[in-house]
């Protein structure tokens, strides 16, 4: 076992060799393991917020807040619309069956450079659209700079 | 030519006396064993650092279910203790119990109230209010859906949770990479 031979030991003298108790060390260690074993998490589980609180719509006892444009991102079944209340209005269609994520990206990011003060952003998706697609663009919108997201129904835009 | 028992022929020819005495196969062999300790704790600590890296303090809030594949999210916060409303491609539950079925749900385009879900909601509000009377209510709720869910579905839930008085709604996804 763990033997540390520290030299001399001639003559008589009381000897220097030590031992590592080595069994409590590995009682130790086993309990550490059993103990990680029962309290080991293995999914990666988290959460998005999806907020319902529109931008421009004002919480109970503030005053009422001035008039703000609203950029809303529709997730359609034919592809994503970036518009606003000004009037402006980005059609980007699905390439083949699924979304152009990566326009998306692009055109996010152009509206982060127009307005880099901008924090909302209102995504609407329509009936129809799959869960994982509302997912993927409110990732998107949240990771290009856009925290104050929220979500809302795409027919009552 | 008599026949005779062989002896021991290999390396007989080498004249070195160790080697000799190696192949000679006199003495015997010791019976002494001594279990290999050090790469044996070696492997305890590995395992134990592996595990340390998986460790939660908080615990598993949220079961992965079987029928329900998860959306995945790069931009996410931790989950907090909050009702679970589970969406599977069946049937719809708030804490493992059943509500509504998904199909129907998703056949209707009106927005309606699932009157189940509100009266149970509303319990889980009271409860809580009772149990933490001098904290504001945080009316947070958990939605945990399949991938094929039809947003028709999530936005019932959402109308019904927000009747129930429960305005913060989060949506349960796999973490998937490094958030921005």
């Amino acid at each position: 076992m763990g033997g540390i031979s520290m030299g001399g030991g001639h003559g008589g003298k009381k000897s220097v060799d030590s031992e590592i108790p080595l069994v409590p060390f590995i009682d130790l260690l086993l309990c550490c393991v059993m103990f990680l074993l029962v309290t080991a998490v293995w999914n990666q589980l988290a959460r998005l917020n999806a907020n319902q609180q529109q931008p421009g719509q004002q919480a109970p006892n503030e005053p009422p807040p001035e008039e703000k444009i609203k950029v809303i991102l529709q997730v359609q079944a034919s592809g994503f619309v970036i518009a606003s209340t000004a009037g402006d209005r980005i059609e980007i269609p699905k390439s083949g069956d699924t979304y152009d994520m990566e326009a998306l990206r692009e055109k996010l990011q152009e509206r982060k450079r127009l307005e880099p003060n901008r924090k909302d952003l209102v995504v609407a998706p329509e009936d129809g659209v799959k869960y994982s697609d509302v997912v993927a663009s409110m990732d998107m919108v949240m990771g290009e700079g856009f925290p104050d997201m929220s979500l809302s129904d795409g027919s009552t835009l | 030519m008599p026949i005779h028992q062989p002896g021991k022929v290999l390396l007989k020819n080498v004249p070195l006396e160790f080697v000799a005495k190696k192949t000679g196969g006199h003495g015997a062999k010791p019976v002494d064993v001594s279990i290999p300790l050090v790469p044996f704790i070696d492997f305890l600590i590995t395992l134990v650092v592996f595990l340390l890296m998986s460790f939660s303090a908080s615990g598993e809030l949220l079961a992965q279910k079987a029928n329900l594949t998860m959306p995945k999210a790069t931009n996410v916060v931790d989950i907090e203790m909050a009702p679970v409303i589970s969406v599977d491609p069946i049937v719809i539950a708030l804490d493992g119990r059943r509500m509504a079925d998904t199909a129907t749900l998703a056949a209707d385009p009106k927005v309606e109230r699932i009157e189940a879900l509100i009266q149970d909601l509303e319990t889980l509000k009271r409860n809580w209010s009772i149990l933490h009377p001098q904290e504001p209510f945080p009316g947070q709720v958990i939605l945990q859906a399949d991938v094929a869910t039809d947003y028709r579905v999530i936005k019932k839930l959402m109308f019904s949770a927000g009747q129930a008085g429960y305005a913060n709604i989060s949506f349960a996804v796999n973490r998937h990479g490094e958030k921005k």
